[in-house]
């Protein structure tokens, strides 16, 4: 096992910067997640280590070797594949020992890690199966397999579970977290889908247009995003952005005003677009908000639609009359719809007037010009400047 | 109703649905039927291929079986197989088989190796792909008499191109057609040379239905270039390969205008005689029309025994 150190990583395509400018290291044994949407740059990131795409420029280290212009088989890396890839005329033990076979392992010795691979992954008996007469789950463990048996010091998994269906992808996600633990494995992972990379991660890389936009352990992500883009992308639903201006004594919005210093937000000053953002989760009924140690002042809203998911029920609320007819918007950037979670025993129906209060303390404060935040909690308590916590990014 | 009133009698022994209806009911609802209604659609081609096809073969067959030769008219009151016999004895038969074996086997392993070849160069990513397809294609546009006569030109004993490059070297001009020894060889590079893209589009084709996973989860398990095409890729084109194999062995069966061309009108072509040159000889030349049919009769069979392991190879896929 080893680490993985990025200095510098950037890839153009002609015109196009595909990765721009990452750095970051990927502790022994670690387990951190490349999470972005399609396009900015995650896979091509991963194919650097993997040695299958050449940096334009930076240099990529595993140990404390400099492999940048090392060929794939001698980085000592394994990846896993989204479309699987396995070779569909061999059968799963050949599929397995390809790798070892062409590094003329004796035959004795291939045999004994593949089974000890076909092991790991629960593949027993199926060893002289064909790949199209396996499931899709059985596959991408044969995949896995592949991977496994050539002893690797670091895993790269290219969006493994996105040609699974849901039932199977959580059931595999769980199987490669048990994976990551008994391997011990440092493990690069790769995926579009934040819910995966929430669960399974030690850390994850949020990513956009190439750039690195937060390293860090999930919940940090979560509670203290570091810019409008990670706490858009990390959570579902979305959180709420609500577009302000800074005045004295606090935010306004086309709705409702926030009470707060402006002396404690650095880098904007009164007069300045201030966003808001609140989680779904953090917007409570007012007659259900008692427990709450720091609640905002109550603002008028009209439900919506209600979503019933079982375990929650999601509430769309407009905040003024404008809001109607514009229904079609994405309530997590319209400035009159805030979308909020309550527990199914809540009573409430669509089309009722409603008194909501946020919870201060869950308030995050971001400037609009910039994107970056100000501030995560609005209460004195537990109020957190960004940077004061350690991320990545910042170091 | 004197007809419905005897059915009625026995209406109770036989099956009502057969007996009970008169036969104006059942024309009626015969006429009514998909199968009638829709045969001015599949009649008409079924007419046409049932005589101009499987006619033309059953007439054939049965010539065959005659002594049909010269202006007479055929006699179909004694026959045999005695023109199978001839034609088993006939050292020209023999000949002419032999050569079209080695035609089939050379010209069609030639061209799909060199096909396969080319297609997996173009696949690996030499730039200006669309223009070098066309370029290999471009042959294939041509007619087979057009490539002949332009082979005859080059082959030329005289002033032919090959050979001004071979004299310029220092060697003497080589008669490439006439020598019987080099003039199969001659023909199936020229064949080659205008089927060799076929090949190739059909194999790049399936090349580049290939996910590009496959070669970098080579490339990671240590594969070479080279390893990854040998082991990973090419044992996939199984599919393009037969395809492109059974239309190559027809054409090498059946390459009569090429041969007929290059070696010129009905003249007993010098160790170049195939099947079908040697059948059209015996027809339209020397009039030996039983002759003519049985090697024709052959010729068709061999045919049939090319694709029946391309259609049994098509139902174990499943696709057929």
């Amino acid at each position: 096992m080893a680490r993985v150190r990025l200095e510098n990583i950037t890839k153009r395509y002609g015109d196009e910067t595909a990765v721009d400018d990452i750095s970051l290291e990927v502790e022994d044994g670690e387990f951190v997640t490349f999470v972005g949407p399609s396009g900015c740059g995650k896979s091509t990131t991963m194919e650097t280590v993997a040695g299958l795409t050449e940096p334009t420029e930076g240099r990529v280290y595993i140990g404390d070797d400099d492999v940048t212009g090392l060929a794939p088989k001698d980085r000592g890396v394994a990846m896993v594949f989204q479309n699987i890839a396995l070779f569909p005329h061999m059968d799963v033990y050949e599929n397995i020992s390809f790798g070892l076979r062409l590094r003329k392992y004796d035959d004795e010795e291939v045999r004994r890690r593949v089974e000890e691979a076909a092991d790991i992954v629960q593949l027993e008996g199926m060893l002289d199966r064909m790949p199209a007469e396996m499931s899709g789950g059985q596959q991408q463990r044969v995949g896995i397999a592949r991977a496994i048996v050539r002893n690797p010091d670091v895993f790269l998994m290219d969006e493994p579970l996105a040609n699974l269906d849901a039932k199977l992808r959580v059931h595999m996600r769980t199987e490669l977290q048990r994976l990551h633990r008994e391997l011990d494995a440092t493990v690069i992972y790769v995926t579009h889908d934040q819910a995966e990379a929430m669960t399974m991660s030690n850390r994850i890389a949020v990513l956009n247009d190439g750039k690195l936009q937060q390293i860090a352990p999930p919940l940090v992500c979560y509670n203290e995003p570091t810019n409008l883009f990670v706490a858009g992308f990390i959570g579902s639903p979305s959180m709420n952005f609500v577009e302000g201006t800074l005045v004295e004594g606090g935010l306004e919005t086309n709705n409702f005003t926030i009470g707060l210093d402006p002396g404690r937000l650095s880098g904007v000053s009164i007069g300045d677009d201030v966003t808001l953002g609140v989680r779904p989760e953090d917007v409570h009924l007012t007659q259900y908000a008692d427990s709450l140690a720091a609640p905002t002042d109550p603002i008028d809203a009209r439900t919506d639609v209600l979503e019933p998911m079982g375990d929650e029920v999601f509430v769309y609320l407009l905040l003024s009359e404008a809001a109607e007819g514009s229904m079609d918007q994405d309530p997590a950037t319209s400035p009159n719809q805030l979308l909020m979670s309550v527990t199914p025993d809540t009573e409430i129906e669509a089309n009722e007037d409603v008194d909501v209060v946020l919870d201060r303390s869950k308030i995050h404060l971001f400037d609009t010009a910039t994107g970056d935040a100000l501030l995560h909690g609005l209460t004195d308590r537990s109020e957190r400047e960004p940077g004061t916590t350690p991320t990545e990014a910042d170091s | 109703m004197t007809t419905h009133d005897t059915t009625e009698t026995t209406e109770s022994a036989v099956d009502p649905s057969e007996e009970g209806i008169d036969w104006q009911t059942k024309l009626r609802y015969f006429l009514n039927s998909d199968f009638v209604r829709s045969s001015p659609y599949w009649g008409i081609p079924f007419i046409i291929m049932g005589i101009a096809v499987y006619g033309g073969i059953g007439y054939n067959l049965a010539i065959s079986f005659t002594d049909y030769a010269g202006i007479a008219r055929p006699s179909f009151s004694s026959l045999d197989l005695e023109m199978y016999r001839r034609a088993l004895a006939d050292e020209s038969f023999r000949a002419a088989a032999f050569q079209n074996f080695v035609l089939l086997v050379g010209f069609t392993s030639i061209s799909l190796g060199l096909g396969l070849f080319l297609a997996v160069l173009l696949d690996y990513g030499i730039r200006y792909k669309e223009t070098i397809q066309t370029i290999y294609l471009l042959p294939m546009a041509l007619s087979f008499v057009v490539t002949a006569q332009l082979w005859l030109w080059m082959y030329s004993p005289g002033n032919g191109v090959l050979n001004i490059f071979v004299t310029a070297l220092g060697f003497d001009s080589i008669d490439w057609l006439g020598d019987p020894r080099i003039a199969l060889a001659a023909v199936i590079f020229a064949l080659v040379w205008q089927f060799s893209g076929y090949a190739m589009v059909v194999f790049l084709a399936g090349l580049q239905s290939l996910p590009d996973d496959q070669f970098e989860a080579a490339k990671v398990d240590g594969a070479s270039t080279t390893k990854t095409y040998v082991r990973i890729i090419v044992p996939q084109l199984k599919q393009a390969s037969v395809g492109a194999a059974v239309v190559l062995m027809l054409f090498a069966l059946k390459a009569f205008d090429f041969l007929y061309a290059i070696t010129g009108n009905y003249r007993p072509p010098n160790g170049t005689d195939i099947l079908a040159t040697l059948m059209v000889r015996e027809a339209f030349q020397y009039g030996q029309w039983a002759y003519g049919a049985a090697i024709a009769t052959m010729l068709l069979l061999l045919s049939l025994a090319v694709i029946a392991p391309y259609l049994i190879f098509q139902h174990r896929q499943g696709s057929l």
